[in-house]
């Protein structure tokens, strides 16, 4: 055990830092890294290096080059700089390259060292140049800040959501502070600096003065500072070769030495090598003659497999104790922290082996340590290089691996571990597949046929996939026709058409509108289409989509009458524009002039329509118009847009019978519907006397009995008798029983042996009075049975 | 509270329950009081799944009518439009944000879709210079609204106009987005017929929308065996004639909106000794209608000849088991007897109810005129005098009858006889515009261009074919114990749903032909279920159809799917769905064109 913890050093009483080498770099570096500016990502990201950065000596034909690694220092990408003098590099948590420049501008690289985009840091950065920079990461994301050439401080504390902050003058500041850095306190970032032997805090509204506790007497300068990556501790190191550590909130000292170095060192940058706090559970188990029981635990399995009683004796300790299932536990926890995957490997087999003599320990830590083990393991490997932590696995999220993995191409690795872990198809592999899409339809040396039909055969219907977000992809790289044979796997036309409009495929936007049925998606194509096209190619456009030509008319029918006119034109649908022309005559005319005319449209168009019937009716309704007219004025009252069987009633009411019955005639009212119109109008009137006249003047068409049906209807039993006697045989009994008469309609119904009628008659018998009346249909229908 | 959703094979109040629960994902959304702006159409629809209290649940303070102008003061936080996507309801809520009293307490506006949010909506908000004055603009996908345990209706007022005269399918794709809805809650439907041109354009879709959802794999076991889509214009007969069940009747006569029915209320006043009904209730007596109600659920599809001997034989039921408590000697019997008391209550009240109903009905039935309409409509319908002027409707319209009564039967005279004469017609169509005016011209084009009214064409007419094969006209019918669907129109059986019945026994192939004749397309499709997801049939259990009409469906027509859903050797079970619940006035009147 002693050489386990050889590398394990004391911080302050309680706990132990350790170091330990990852990889043995593989690059070739020409150069040596002091003379490079370096930034390593956090989280085992990858470390760019910018060789030959800018020295004022040096020609400026000389371009500096500009390369990147992964964590194990596999080469990622090398290009050439031709911007600007780069005074600072930094990583964002989403791995993006921030560069910052002399003239302020920050030219944003992803981890391939494509070029994403830039940002400027201000006008006062740019009059002021920058003298330095820095990146740091907060819980909003990443920010930068700047040291201006006029001592004076910038920052954004998200470079995603762009805010520029102008900090406040630090007073009396003449020259650059000897170091400086950002610190984050409650989610707000502040700046901490020193001016010869003081220190500032700057936050966005005030500086301020601030001393570290404890510090040791004589300091003239602090030279370098460095601040935890948590933002909890702070170190100081100062020109007497002292170096201060302490929380960053400057409230508490942890510890300090002297290392008797009194020159700044020019940089440190350490990526081969890991150091950290060794965490609480492998304490327990390694720390010399530990007696944890994970200690015990993993002596134990030793023994046991040597196959010592030894073992036997060890694990009783442990179950004295009653600490077995905490032994577990603990070697569970320990074997996350290991990086060789045989020390894994042991304080797993110890933690099995503790198991079996467990009841009911759940088996689910075990069995998630096993698998983010194998993830860890296998993102670690040198080929990979993402020497990730269990405890930054697990803030990270499996979700963000899988995006960092994406982000390095590796998309066979990241699809084994979404199958390895089982994740659901919509979070793992189906977004692991659009990625990879996304990146194949960047490959501009493959044609889009190629890349189209690839891309659908390893996405094919993969649930969770959306084509049209490779689409818009390909759309971004300049792949317009790529694009469009990707939109055709897209099912959802509700995607497919918005990127299709984009792309300024309008016309075939709406045929995929139009297959979709959702009408709202058709509008939507077309009101775009109506002002991209002139008018002209638009009606066309709309002749050959019926569906869509229907959908037009209706949004017309309620916002733009005059177009509706011009498409219905356009399609000689002359049947519809007379139509719309009788609407018109209504809605948009009052004078009966305009009327009229918009009527002689009406039934221009119905002839052209042939339809005779329609244009003889419209010109009837124009001949009526004028002859209302001419009626209020002659007569007075209302008559407009009365029907004409209510212009007659309304004549006859008026006493004007004559003008009733020339109206008649000029429009042939059937001699029927007239006798009807007349009877009703003058019963009404209860103009009995006309009444009588009217119904002597010829044969009644319709018969007598409306004629006593209307005088009952009016309670003048005397007039409907008159008629009933007119009325015809097969009416008769009705008739008579309507005014009353049972006992005649009896006498009838018996004359016509009409069963029907007798029942009839029957049923209108009141027990008292048509007593005798009852009786004599019952003897008759007696007679009539015997016959 | 809709208990009566849950009594058939389909659990139609999970549906319920889901579309309440967005509803109440939404209001929480909206954090503090609200007050909702309602497009008025909405109001009846969502009376069926969300009383006030439920609203009130959620803070919900106020409730106003969505009108132009400033809106009503209300002291709230939120002000939540309700509202169909409709052009000329974003104007009006533009105005309503507009002239907001900026110095007033600033209140969040929100805005609901119903059912379907608008791109073309919000684009006239934003030209409006409102769109940005919303917090949530969301959707609420109430398709298809659960009316009974075996009845859903998306109430959509102009579906079938937009369809078959507009060529707008704005609804279609609505239906079929409800349908996916159903699917997501009761299992994907195995198989799906169709007949009809809208039809196939919903299966379409729903093929289409099935494809765009492969993410969400279905897990749930199907529910339904079948769906039967079909279209109104295959059969637009049925509509057209006098329903003559007793729920049909009161539809005709009063009109049932939402489940509601309102009834003059003479009928309905408190019988009180020497009162001499002088003050008699004004207001409309407002009824809900349906199956939670026992005794309507008994006898809403009968025929109405055969509900008085019903309603008889409960009224001596209902006293005779008032009467029980002379005999009830011991406590135990006295207690027993009290105990049925409120459930005897309510039954004598319901039994009251429906008499009254019916003695309204009856007032009509037995009128002369309904007679003679009635003997003119099954004359038609058996195909005797279609080809000639019908005297009985030049009378009605020389009295000026009510023009719907008279297009009406103008309608299923021309229907039964595949078109009328061009004389004929034109007759006709002379004698509506001179008698009830020429701007009805714009009606008579609509109903020819639905296909209600056409001139015969090729002198040949199919109706006796289609009449014959399909047995539409029975003359047997046994209005008291029926034995086909024919008794719901007491000797026509509608066209819909002889074709439903025939294609669940014994399948379409047997009337090929008469497909042939009527309109549009005729086809199945199969959706692949997983094999965990196949339904092994007991002997003797019955198939759920899903029998859903594209442009409306009368309750005589649901009547005598219910009568084939209880034959016990049916076989099969229907639920309805439709895109509203109509008949033929109603149909007529959202065809009929008022241009002033």
């Amino acid at each position: 055990m002693d050489c386990y913890t050889a590398n394990w050093n004391p911080l302050g009483d309680s706990a132990f830092y350790r170091k330990y080498e990852l990889y043995s770099m593989d690059w070739d570096l020409k150069e040596e890294l002091r003379d490079c500016l370096v930034a390593a990502a956090p989280y085992g990201g990858p470390i760019a290096l910018l060789r030959n950065p800018w020295r004022k000596e040096k020609a400026a034909s000389v371009r500096p080059v500009l390369d990147i690694y992964s964590a194990s220092g596999m080469p990622l990408a090398s290009l050439l700089w031709k911007s600007g003098p780069v005074v600072s590099l930094g990583w964002s948590a989403e791995e993006e390259l921030l560069c910052v420049q002399e003239d302020g501008a920050v030219l944003v690289y992803g981890l391939h060292g494509d070029f994403r985009r830039h940002f400027s840091m201000g006008n006062e950065v740019l009059q002021n140049r920058v003298l330095d920079a820095r990146i740091f990461h907060t819980e909003f994301g990443s920010g930068v800040a700047i040291l201006t050439g006029a001592h004076r401080f910038t920052l954004s504390a998200n470079v995603g959501d762009l805010k520029l902050r102008r900090m406040p003058e630090v007073p009396g500041l003449q020259s650059a502070p000897s170091c400086w850095t950002v610190l984050c306190q409650d989610r707000v970032a502040h700046i901490l600096l020193a001016v010869g032997p003081d220190l500032y805090l700057l936050d966005h509204a005030a500086c301020s003065a601030v001393t570290p506790p404890g510090l040791a007497p004589g300091v003239s300068s602090f030279l370098q500072m460095a601040v935890s990556f948590t933002y909890r501790h702070l170190a100081l190191f100062t020109d007497t070769g002292y170096i201060w550590m302490g929380t960053a909130s400057l409230k508490e000292k942890l510890c300090e030495f002297n290392c008797n170095i009194r020159a700044p060192p020019k940089q440190m940058v350490c990526t081969h090598e890991f150091l950290h706090e060794v965490p609480a559970a492998s304490e327990e188990i390694f720390k010399i003659a530990s007696m944890a029981p994970g200690a015990l635990l993993l002596e134990a399995q030793k023994e046991y497999e040597k196959e010592s009683q030894k073992a036997d004796e060890y694990l009783r300790e442990i179950q004295e104790l009653g600490q077995l299932t905490q032994a577990v536990q603990q070697c569970i926890e320990a074997a996350g922290h290991e990086h060789q995957p045989d020390m894994q490997k042991s304080l797993l087999r110890a933690a099995s082996f503790g198991k079996c003599f467990l009841d009911r320990f759940p088996p689910d830590s075990f069995v998630h340590m096993c698998q983010d083990l194998r993830v860890l393991n296998a993102v670690r490997d040198y080929h990979i290089g993402i020497p990730l932590t269990y405890s930054q696995y697990k803030q990270l999220t499996i979700q963000v691996l899988l995006d960092r993995l994406v982000l390095r191409r590796l998309y066979p690795l990241a699809i084994q571990i979404c199958e390895y872990l089982r994740l659901p198809e919509v979070q793992g592999v189906s977004r692991i597949l659009a990625h990879w899409a996304c990146y194949k339809v960047q490959q501009k040396d493959v044609s889009d046929e190629d890349v189209a039909r690839a891309i659908n055969q390893k996405l094919g219907d993969t649930p969770g996939v959306s084509y049209s977000d490779i689409a818009a992809r390909a759309y971004g790289c300049g792949r317009t026709e790529l694009a469009i044979k990707l939109l055709e796997y897209e099912p959802r036309s509700g995607e497919q058409v918005p990127l299709l409009l984009k792309m300024k495929r309008s016309k075939l936007a709406l045929s995929k509108a139009i297959e979709s049925g959702d009408t709202d998606l058709v509008f939507t194509v077309l009101l775009h289409l109506k002002n991209e096209l002139n008018r002209g190619d638009f009606f066309m456009t709309l002749r050959n989509q019926p569906m869509a030509l229907s959908l037009y008319r209706q949004f017309c029918k309620h916002q733009e009458l005059e177009t509706l006119k011009d498409l219905y034109n356009q399609d000689d649908n002359h049947q519809e524009l007379g139509s719309f022309h009788i609407r018109a005559s209504y809605a948009a005319e009052e004078r009966i002039e305009g009327r009229v005319a918009a009527l002689q449209t009406a039934a221009d168009a119905f002839y052209k329509a042939k339809n005779e019937f329609a244009a003889k009716a419209t010109e009837d309704q124009m001949r009526l118009l004028r002859l209302q007219r001419r009626l209020e004025d002659e007569l007075g009252g209302q008559f407009l847009d009365l029907s004409l069987h209510d212009t007659v009633t309304t004549l006859i009411l008026g006493g004007h019978n004559k003008r009733a019955e020339q109206l008649a005639r000029d429009f042939r009212i059937p001699d029927k519907r007239l006798w009807w119109l007349k009877l009703t109008a003058l019963a009404d009137l209860e103009d009995w006397e006309e009444l009588e006249k009217f119904s002597k003047s010829k044969k009644s068409p319709i018969g007598y009995l409306p004629f006593v049906e209307i005088c009952m209807k009016q309670h003048n039993k005397y007039e409907a008798k008159k008629y009933a006697s007119r009325v015809g045989p097969e009416q008769k009994v009705k008739a008579l029983l309507l005014v009353g008469d049972v006992a005649q309609a009896a006498d009838v119904a018996i004359e016509h042996r009409n069963e029907a009628e007798l029942s009839l008659v029957l049923s209108h018998c009141t027990g008292a009075t048509d007593g005798a009346t009852a009786d004599k249909i019952q003897r008759a229908r007696a007679q009539a049975q015997k016959k | 509270m809709a208990a009566h959703l849950s009594y058939g094979r389909v659990n139609l109040n999970v549906l319920r329950e889901a579309v309440r629960r967005e509803l109440r994902e939404f209001l929480d959304k909206c954090a503090g009081s609200k007050a909702i702006v309602w497009d008025e159409y909405l109001t009846g629809p969502f009376g069926l799944i969300a009383q006030y209290s439920l609203l009130k649940e959620h803070e919900v303070e106020k409730m106003f009518t969505l009108k132009g102008n400033r809106l009503p003061a209300a002291d709230v936080k939120n002000i939540i439009f309700f509202v169909r996507p409709r052009l000329e309801l974003m104007d009006i809520i533009a105005e309503n944000v507009l002239s907001e009293d900026r110095r007033g307490p600033t209140r969040d506006f929100h805005i609901l879709f119903v059912p379907r949010r608008s791109l073309l909506c919000e684009q006239r908000l934003k030209d409006l210079g409102v769109l940005g004055s919303f917090i949530h603009r969301e959707e609420y996908s109430l398709d298809l609204i659960p009316f009974d345990g075996d009845l859903l209706s998306m109430e959509s007022e102009g579906a079938f106009k937009e369809c078959y005269l507009e060529g707008d399918q704005t609804s279609l794709y609505h239906a079929a987005k409800g349908l996916m809805t159903l699917q997501a809650l009761y299992g994907t439907i195995p198989q799906i017929f169709g007949k009809g041109e809208c039809a196939r354009q919903v299966a379409n879709m729903m093929i289409r929308m099935k494809r765009e959802f492969t993410g969400s794999q279905n897990s749930i076991f199907p529910v339904f065996d079948n769906l039967l889509l079909l279209d109104r214009n295959v059969d637009l007969l049925t509509p057209l004639a006098t329903q003559l069940t007793y729920e049909g009747l009161i539809d005709e006569i009063y009109g049932i909106q939402n489940s509601y029915v309102k009834l003059p209320p003479e009928k309905f006043a408190p019988k009180k000794q020497g009162d001499g009904g002088k003050d008699l209730p004004t207001e409309a007596k407002k009824l809900q209608l349906n199956s939670a109600e026992e005794l309507y659920a008994e006898i809403r599809d009968k025929n109405f000849n055969a509900v008085g001997s019903v309603l008889s034989k409960k009224a001596k039921i209902i006293s005779a088991a008032f009467e029980e408590r002379h005999n009830a000697k011991t406590v135990g019997e006295i207690k027993q007897f009290v105990s049925q008391l409120p459930h005897m209550q309510a039954a004598r009240g319901s039994l009251a109810n429906r008499t009254s109903i019916a003695e309204l009905i009856k007032d009509v039935t037995t009128s002369e005129d309904f007679f003679d309409k009635l003997t003119v409509e099954q004359e038609f319908m058996s195909g005797i005098d279609t080809d000639k002027v019908n005297n009985y409707i030049e009378d009605c319209i020389a009295q000026k009858h009510s023009l719907i009564k008279v297009l009406r039967l103008v309608c299923l005279q021309s229907v039964c006889n595949s078109g009328l004469k061009q004389k004929v017609l034109d007759y006709y169509k002379r004698e509506i515009l001179q008698t009830y005016g020429y701007e009805h011209i714009l009606t008579l084009h609509n109903l020819e261009k639905a296909g209600l009214l056409k001139p015969q064409t090729g002198g040949r007419n199919n109706y006796p074919t289609i009449r014959k094969t399909l047995r539409l006209w029975m003359d047997d019918v046994n209005e008291q114990n029926p034995t086909d669907i024919s008794y719901v129109y007491s000797g026509y059986a509608p066209l819909s749903v002889r074709l439903a019945q025939l294609l669940s026994r014994p399948g379409w192939r047997s009337i090929e032909e008469v497909l042939r004749i009527l309109p549009g397309p005729h086809f199945e499709e199969r959706q692949p279920l997983p094999t965990g997801l196949q339904k092994k049939r007991q002997p003797g259990e019955n198939r759920v159809t899903l029998i859903f009409f594209l442009g409306g469906v009368t309750f005589a027509e649901i009547a005598a799917l219910r009568f084939l859903s209880q034959l016990e050797d049916g076989g099969t079970e229907y639920v309805i769905a439709t895109t509203k619940l109509m008949n033929g006035t109603s149909w007529i009147e959202a065809l009929m064109e008022k241009p002033f």
